[in-house]
């Protein structure tokens, strides 16, 4: 486990980021400096660059045809601030220190271990035991270990929404990142099983920096440190917690917005 | 009015879906009735017993053994050229290709698929000719080109069905891979291809079955009717579909136009087996995956 996150230093310093797509601007004109070590939320009508935005910080837009972008996007990865846009960085290394997750559960069509352990043996070097312990350890962490200790060797596929999405959350903590990035974690899961995501990202945020983005405002408050409302691919607000627990004040705000 | 037209699609579906059912059966019957009362084992080994003909030490005549023989390796052989060739070639063309480069290939890969067989066949009788006056006067039709040139007619399928099972794919589950830091060769090998490993074993299916039961392409390039065995890669060879269009084109009396009949269940038969061994190399491949 790493130690408690310090609450003072960035983590995330963006200067002048604009993407397009097609010669078209997606992300315009972003300034950012995240220092927060609890949950930011990014909320804004669909369309409005979120998704972007969260794959900026780990390079995924470039996975896509017409691509192109400016700026400079530095993280906290190994200790120093480092530019993920510099040549010659390692992309898959900065990907694997950037963990993320989708809006559905996107298991593999292996087994519930193997889902775990591919990732692990392709992308570490650790040995088939230390994979094991490895394995014991995130399952717990998300709380899936007892639903699913018994039948490791069965398809992911057949587990249930809500715990596909936490077997896709302990496929990246296995790979032990520095950033999670949510990407609308709990949109296609039930009213039970988004409780029991969101309790568990509010225990991962004293580990990981978590930038998710969500599609309810009721959840962004419930786990919310900061919220960043983005309006046509720039960020209209950075609020914190006072300003949106203000619930008059943030429902002005966002009725200027949506 | 909306609800009556709901019932007209919905009853069209119906009987259209139980029409193709309705011919699948009438057709097996009628297989059935004519061909099952002459299968035995003369049919398959003619008077030799069935021991000395597989083990090959008596010629078999008027019979469905070399014909079986030949047929299996020549789908054997065109699945080995063709199979890994085309599998590949989808896999480029889904993961990796620009946008220019496979605009062209994929017109290609159409064209190829538009050409009727008897061209393929066509090619590869011409291009003995050329070896004939060229490089090699020896050169003749034989088990290797027909295979060769089946293994070209049944490359688009191949190449489509893997290009499409990859394609099909969400967007999302295509960024799993790199989001968890693999390569994209990682990637395609271990995230993207067990996910459509139905798909592309879909592909392999339907043109292996292709490839057992194309005639025009051999009848210009080595079958023959009494060939016997195949006698190697450079040799003539039977095949069934050929027996069959043989036997029903110039049969002599109603016995053997009966063993056209049950020549035919019997290729049914293979690309049956064909089928079924095809999945059961799935089910292999997905245990494999799923072990650590």
């Amino acid at each position: 486990m790493e130690p408690a996150l310090t609450q003072q230093k960035p983590f995330c310093i963006i200067k002048n980021l604009q993407v397009l797509f097609h010669g078209k601007p997606v992300l315009q004109d972003i300034n950012l400096t995240l220092t927060d070590s609890r949950i930011i939320v990014l909320v804004g009508a669909s369309g409005s660059g979120k998704t972007t935005f969260l794959r900026s910080l780990n390079r995924l837009n470039e996975c896509y045809p017409g691509y192109s972008a400016s700026g400079q996007v530095e993280l906290a990865l190994s200790g120093t601030m480092e530019n993920i846009y510099q040549a010659g960085l390692q992309i898959t290394e900065l990907r694997r220190q950037v963990g993320m997750v989708f809006q559905s559960p996107n298991v593999l069509p292996v087994s519930i271990a193997q889902n775990i352990n591919l990732p692990l043996k392709l992308v570490t070097n650790l040995d088939k035991k230390k994979r094991e312990e490895r394995l014991v350890e995130v399952l717990q962490e998300v709380h899936l270990w007892d639903e699913v200790k018994d039948r490791l060797k069965t398809r992911a596929s057949h587990l249930s929404g809500g715990q596909q999405q936490r077997l896709c959350l302990a496929r990246v903590l296995a790979l032990q990142p520095k950033i999670l990035l949510l990407d609308e974690p709990t949109a296609s899961l039930d009213f039970k099983a988004s409780g029991r995501i969101e309790e568990l990202l509010l225990e991962l945020q004293h580990r990981y920096r978590i930038i998710a983005v969500s599609h309810s405002l009721g959840q962004a408050r419930r786990i919310a440190g900061k919220i960043l409302v983005m309006k046509e691919g720039r960020i209209e607000h950075l609020l914190n917690k006072t300003q949106f627990e203000n619930s008059e004040m943030l429902q002005q705000l966002l009725e200027e917005v949506l | 009015m909306r609800k009556r037209f709901d019932l007209l699609i919905y009853s069209w579906a119906w009987i259209s879906t139980f029409a193709v059912f309705l011919t699948v059966s009438c057709l097996l019957w009628f297989l059935l009735s004519r061909g099952l009362p002459t299968i035995g084992k003369e049919l398959f080994f003619g008077d030799a017993s069935a021991w000395e003909a597989i083990s090959g030490q008596v010629r078999v005549w008027d019979a469905l053994w070399p014909a079986c023989v030949g047929t299996l390796s020549l789908v054997f052989l065109a699945a080995l050229m063709a199979v890994p060739l085309g599998v590949a070639s989808g896999i480029y063309l889904a993961c990796f290709a620009t946008t220019p480069f496979k605009r062209i290939l994929s017109l290609s890969v159409e064209l190829l698929a538009g050409t009727p067989s008897i061209v393929m066949g066509l090619f590869g009788f011409a291009l003995i000719l050329f070896l004939r006056n060229t490089f090699f006067p020896d050169a003749n039709t034989s088990l290797l080109l027909a295979a060769s040139c089946l293994a070209l007619l049944i490359l688009p399928y191949l190449i489509f069905t893997t290009q499409a099972a990859l394609e099909s794919l969400s967007d999302e589950y295509r960024l799993i891979g790199p989001s968890l830091g693999l390569s994209q060769l990682q990637t395609v090998f271990h995230t993207l291809l067990p996910a459509s490993g139905r798909g592309i074993l879909g592909g392999v299916i339907l043109s292996l079955g292709r490839a057992a039961e194309d005639t025009a392409v051999i009848m210009l390039t080595g079958v023959i009717a009494n060939a016997g065995l195949p006698h190697g890669l450079l040799g003539k060879f039977e095949a069934l579909p050929f027996r069959i269009f043989y036997l029903a084109a110039e049969y002599q009396n109603p016995a053997e136009l009966n063993s056209a009949y049950s020549t035919a269940l019997v290729l049914l038969c293979l690309t049956g087996i064909l089928y079924g061994s095809a999945l059961a190399l799935h089910k292999t491949l997905e245990w494999q995956w799923n072990q650590h």
